[in-house]
């Protein structure tokens, strides 16, 4: 597959939207500006959970400027979500948290929309509010949807009270494999709150035209979802809703659903003038869609020569006032507590749970470094205890090529052994706990995970122009990870024609084909696939439309170094497309892409939205860190990533996703974290919301591994994110290696390891 | 409140503007003047993708007030190169793969051109670069990439002869 | 939000101006904190008075002292020649301040005004005995920095004084300074805890913790027992400075880590000045 020498694809060539990006001349949405554009603001809930008793926005509406007031009175009730339409739009008489919209501004400046928003009025009465997960299962908690049940829902998701969803995989006698052990282990873990952190605030800019349609602009990264979404709570045709993308400054998950676009919708609907609503990093911190916390509880029976026999698991995952992913987040979970290790007897629980703080979502990996934290901790925990190099003890029970994965679905190109024993040998692993520098301790740790490569459709148009230039139209929003410069490394590879030759436009839901969207690791595969679908499509159009007149087999024809070729005949793409124009409207081509669907065993799932897992990847990250013996201070010195890519399209940006997914894990396990005390956000800026910087991140060695994938274009698999997987579990069993502290819950701050080096702290810390 | 006369030096060129007293030099950036090449983000000088020149030095233009800057001289990502001759540090950004959504990546190149300027003739290890630009957030490359090209870009200009390196 | 800006020609000028207008108006130096607390509407002035263009950016220096004006910028302390050996300190902790960007900006005198407990620059100036220069409409005065500050956000100074300069006494050769912090990122941190030291050979011992109290403090049992004692004594004089000290909880830490690390950057502190000076004067 990958055997001949590729042109285009595998080379470390420059994006194609480089150029705009460093000149300031890239239009991201939250540059975006109409003539005579509004300003809208959102009036938040001071309360976690309370009714609303009076609302007077009468004051608001008297300042000079403001346009338009809204609150849920003022438009159609319509609930909306991804797996339970629980939410609205505004709180409707009552707030589920605190920064829960409830009337939203429109003015003629930001200043004056703010001050409109400070003017309205309104009056409580508090309610019972729940804020931890395990509380909110306990019979006779506070609701937080007392009519839940009322609420439509995707049917797969098992719902009762404050569980928004519980999912289940299980196969073999789980008793019997206790019953087996040579020795049991139970542990717990706890993850917390952490926020994308993408660097342009979520924005959007809508504007109504003559036929009743609204056009919004916004950094979403599901264009067509959006569409649908806003046609929902629009109440209009989805045919009525156009969703451009411009540039978008980073997603990870945070840009999957509506933010503020529906309130730009309905604000410039109201006012009939443009408006534009961008958020605060306030905002952010109390109303994104941040990674839930989790709760992971693990029983795992081993035999003594460190088998894994038989695993039961619980994932209590904490998805706030509204469900969200959470759900299904809940159930993918299940997927990483079992991979990649062979367990004859398992049994996992995932349940999501409502609470009264903010909502949460599907931050890179969702799911994945929370039940990989849990799963790489107690490893190291139980092979320590055995005597058994943990290492070893993975590869011991790592998945084999050929194995049943845990829906029974057959595992196909497995190489997690090769980026164990890759990881391990570059980090020096024979030496497990180097001497520090004085007054540090110095320890290595190493994690593995599996991971998926999202499924879902991809359209692409492809048009070869007169010019010789093609023009690539994806449904695909390019969040900065470069996958469309991959894609269109697929393209040009397949079209015989140069990258610099490719234009990919901007997304655009009326003209754009269908995409699934920039989610799930997927883009650069599906969008690949999808290109090679359209040139395929694309040489039978310029077989056809040549072969009678060179009179040569349609199946002669070639397409090399911008030309076509059929033995002695050769003709230029561009004249070829010039031909085509003139006679028969041009090269113009419709390349779709999907992913087959794994077969499996039905029995093993209950209520599981995403059962199997397609074109899974396999990693290992090794990491050397030295912590100091006093403040606790953890100092990175080598992080190491071993990742199956497949095939890497383009290995300088299948790096930046390494590297850039580790700063993100790194920034997880060390320093961030939405704190709450009750429902209130504690640290609701970036100066206490605490993302790496610079001197935060050490150098990071990626180690590419392609073993090809069935289903991948050229084989290649989902990268981008399994890169922050693994950080919050390598590093943990670091700082266990170097000081003996073992750190069960994130993130594992200086404070927590000083503290328990001292003596002063219980055991979690 | 009243606007007020002032006259800032953009780029090389002069603007008149009237401007409020409370409006930062980001706010009359992007929403005055439409020079949006300088991002906005958290407004309060953590995340850094604000950052402009202002008499060489780099600095968050969110907190600062358009009024601070009288009578000095500011430059943004738009007067370091255009599209068809970049700045040896875009070009490094670019050759490197230094760049992803590019949303901090004016700043990081502003930052970095004025910590090089500060060192002429002197190529920073990785450390230096670390340092120098660790006030500016990004989220997407992990950095490593944007520590390379700065450090390429340094190499580069620093076999410029001094005119055309004062020029750039 | 609504201010009006002024940029009184004169020192004088900026005085009477703020005579006038008492408590509705604000002096801005560098502005990098001040405007965040008015965007957060934690402060509302109806005037600020630009202290910009009125000769306080200097940093000199006599035969006996050296002099910081009060518009200096962190970046101008870092690189300033005078403060890379006995007085490393100073270039130590305004190099941890912020972003590169803010240090451009941010003044030493704002630092040092808005008294918050977790400014970097204000224990090092603690350790320095230094003096703050004040002038308002009775003319100039000038008292310790120790007596100035009074609480957070607290100082003696009235609104129409300015703090025009900081000062202090050049130390002898055989001193030096140390400047720790613990934050925890390795940059763009407020300080969880700071630390500064001063010693003397032979002489004085000078110790100051921010983020430790309602404001920067020294530490002065710790500060005797080294002066009796010398290097002997840091490990003790770090668990004296703890006692000394009474942090709170909040969300980057808590009081309990925060007398930890007390103890430990100050014996660190005091330990990096005598090695400074052993590697100093051999």
């Amino acid at each position: 597959m990958s055997s001949y020498e590729r042109r285009v694809a595998g080379k470390r060539l420059p994006r194609i939207d480089g150029i705009g990006k460093v000149t300031g001349k890239h239009v991201y949405a939250a540059d975006f500006a109409l003539p005579g554009m509004l300003f809208g603001k959102i009036l938040r809930s001071s309360e976690a959970h309370a009714r609303i008793r009076r609302l007077d926005v009468a004051r608001a509406l008297a300042l000079p400027g403001v346009r338009t007031v809204l609150g849920a009175g003022d438009i159609p009730q319509i609930r909306f979500g991804t797996a339970i339409k629980d939410r609205t739009m505004f709180a409707q008489g009552e707030v589920r948290f605190r920064g829960e919209a409830i009337a939203a501004v429109a003015a003629t400046s930001l200043e004056v929309a703010e001050a409109a928003v400070r003017a309205i009025e309104v009056e409580y009465e508090p309610l019972p509010a729940v804020f931890d997960p395990e509380e909110a299962l306990l019979p006779g908690a506070p609701l937080v949807h007392a009519g839940w049940s009322d609420y439509q829902a995707l049917p797969v998701f098992d719902r009762e009270g404050n569980i928004s969803g519980r999912s289940a995989i299980g196969d073999g006698d789980l008793e019997a494999g206790f019953a087996q052990s040579y020795r049991i282990y139970e542990h717990r873990f706890t993850t917390q709150h952490v926020h994308p952190g993408y660097t342009e605030p979520r924005a959007a800019v809508a504007s109504w035209d003559g036929n009743g349609d609204v056009i919004v602009w916004s950094n979403t990264q599901l264009p067509f979802d959006m569409k649908n979404m806003l046609a929902e709570v629009l109440d209009l045709p989805a045919s009525k809703v156009r969703v451009i993308v411009p540039g978008i400054g980073g997603g990870f998950g945070g840009k999957l659903r509506v933010g503020v676009e529906h309130y730009a919708a309905w604000l410039a609907r109201k006012s009939r003038r443009p408006v534009k609503l961008i958020t605060t990093s306030e905002e952010e911190l109390t109303d994104a869609y941040p990674r839930q916390p989790t709760i992971v509880t693990l029983k795992t029976g081993v035999t003594r020569d460190g088998r894994l026999l038989a695993r039961q698991g619980r994932v209590i995952l904490d998805c706030g006032a509204f469900a969200n992913s959470g759900p299904a987040t809940a159930a993918i979970a299940l997927q990483v507590l079992a991979g990649p290790y062979r367990t004859p007897h398992l049994a996992f629980e995932g349940i999501a749970v409502y609470t009264n703080k903010g909502a949460t979502g599907s931050f890179r990996a969702p799911a994945g470094p929370m039940a990989n934290f849990a799963v790489e901790s107690q490893i190291d925990l139980i092979a320590d205890d055995l005597g058994i190099d943990p290492l070893e003890f993975r590869l011991r029970n790592v998945y084999r090529e050929g194995d049943k994965g845990p829906a029974g679905e057959t595992l196909a190109s497995v190489s997690i052994e090769e980026c164990l024993r890759r990881a391990a040998d570059s980090i020096g692993w024979s030496e497990r706990k180097p001497l520090g520098k004085k007054g540090h301790s110095r320890g290595k740790g190493i994690a593995c995970s599996w991971w998926l490569t999202t499924g879902g459709s991809s359209g692409v148009y492809v048009r070869i122009n007169p010019d010789g230039t093609v023009t690539l139209v994806s449904g695909a929003v390019e969040l900065g990870s470069g996958a469309i410069t991959g894609a269109a490394q697929i393209l040009a590879e397949e079209l015989g024609v140069e990258l610099a030759q490719i234009n990919a436009t901007d997304v655009d839901t009326h003209v754009s084909p269908y995409d699934y969207g920039a989610q799930g690791s997927r883009t650069a595969f599906s969008v690949g696939n999808a290109c090679i679908a359209a040139a395929r499509d694309l040489k039978r159009q310029i077989g056809a439309l040549l072969a009678g007149q060179w009179n040569v087999p349609a199946d002669s024809i070639r397409l090399e170094a911008g030309s076509v070729v059929s033995g002695e005949k050769r003709m230029s793409l561009a004249d070829v497309a010039a031909l085509s124009q003139r006679s028969g409207g041009g090269l113009i081509s419709h390349g779709t892409a999907i992913q087959p669907m794994p077969v499996f065993d039905p029995n093993r799932v209950r209520h599981h939205p995403l059962p199997a897992w397609t074109s899974h990847s396999f990693h290992a990250h090794a990491v050397e860190l030295s912590v100091d013996q006093v403040t606790g201070e953890v100092s990175i010195d080598r992080y190491v990533v071993a990742q199956d890519v497949g095939y890497a399209i383009n290995p300088t940006y299948i790096e930046g996703q390494i590297e850039g997914g580790v700063a993100q894990g790194i920034g997880q396990t060390l320093s961030e974290e939405i704190v709450y005390d009750g429902g209130r956000v504690l640290n609701a800026n970036l100066t206490d919301y605490k993302m790496p910087t610079m001197m935060d991140m050490p150098r990071v060695e990626c180690i590419l591994i392609e073993k090809p994938s069935v289903n991948g274009p050229y084989g290649a698999k989902g990268v981008g994110e399994p890169p922050c997987i693994q950080p919050p579990a390598a590093i943990a069993n670091a700082v266990a290696a170097a000081t003996g502290v073992r750190v069960q819950s994130l993130p594992i701050t200086a404070e927590k390891i000083a503290l328990r080096l001292a003596g002063k702290a219980g055991k979690d810390g | 409140m009243t606007r007020q006369a002032l006259d800032l030096t953009i780029n090389g060129e002069s603007h008149q503007l009237a401007v409020e007293p409370h409006w930062s030099l980001l706010h009359v950036l992007r929403r005055e003047l439409g020079m949006t090449g300088t991002k906005e983000n958290c407004l309060e000088a953590e995340c850094g993708v604000c950052t402009v020149l202002l008499d060489g030095k780099a600095v968050n233009a969110c907190i600062l007030l358009a009024e601070q800057c009288r009578g000095r001289s500011i430059v943004t990502i738009e007067g370091l190169g255009d599209p068809e001759h970049l700045h040896p540090l875009q070009s490094a950004f670019i050759e490197h793969g230094a760049v992803q959504c590019g949303y901090c990546i004016p700043a990081m190149i502003l930052t970095a051109k004025s910590f090089l300027d500060e060192r002429r003739g002197h190529v920073p290890s990785e450390a230096e670069v670390r340092e120098a630009l660790s006030g500016t957030l990004c989220r997407c490359t992990g950095y490593q990439k944007i520590v390379e090209a700065v450090i390429a870009a340094a190499r580069q200009l620093n076999s410029w002869p001094e005119e055309a390196r004062r020029a750039s | 939000m609504g201010f009006s800006f002024h940029r009184p020609d004169t020192i004088d000028a900026a005085i009477s101006f703020a005579g006038v207008h008492g408590e509705d108006a604000r002096f801005i130096a560098g502005g990098t904190d001040l405007i965040i607390q008015i965007n957060r509407r934690r402060l509302a002035p109806r005037h600020l008075i630009s202290l910009a263009g009125l000769g306080l950016d200097r940093i000199s220096e006599t035969s006996g002292e050296y002099v910081i004006g009060a518009m200096a910028t962190h970046d101008a302390v870092v690189t300033y020649p005078g403060f890379q050996h006995e007085l490393i300190a100073l270039a130590e902790a305004s190099a941890v301040i912020g972003g590169r960007q803010v240090r451009n900006i941010a003044t030493v005198g704002g630092n040092i005004v808005n008294a918050s407990p977790a400014a970097d620059l204000v224990p090092v100036l603690l350790t320095l005995d230094a003096v703050v220069e004040l002038r308002g409409p009775a003319g100039a005065r000038s008292l310790p920095l120790d007596r100035f500050l009074v609480e957070r956000g607290r100082t003696v100074r009235r609104p129409d004084e300015i703090l025009t300069s900081v000062r202090f006494a050049k130390p002898p050769t055989a001193s030096a300074t140390a400047f720790l912090k613990a934050g925890r990122r390795k940059a763009m941190e407020i300080s969880v805890i700071c630390v500064a030291a001063h010693l003397v050979r032979g002489g004085k011992a000078r110790i100051a913790v921010g983020a430790a109290a309602s404001r920067t403090v020294r530490v002065r049992d710790a500060e005797a027992l080294v002066e009796r004692q010398g290097a002997g004594a840091f490990h003790e004089a770090g668990r004296l400075a703890a006692a000394e000290v009474t942090p709170i909880d909040d969300v980057r830490a808590s009081a309990r880590y925060r007398d930890l690390l007390v103890a430990a950057l100050v014996e660190r502190a005091l330990a990096s000045c005598a090695e400074r000076i052993g590697k100093a004067n051999p």
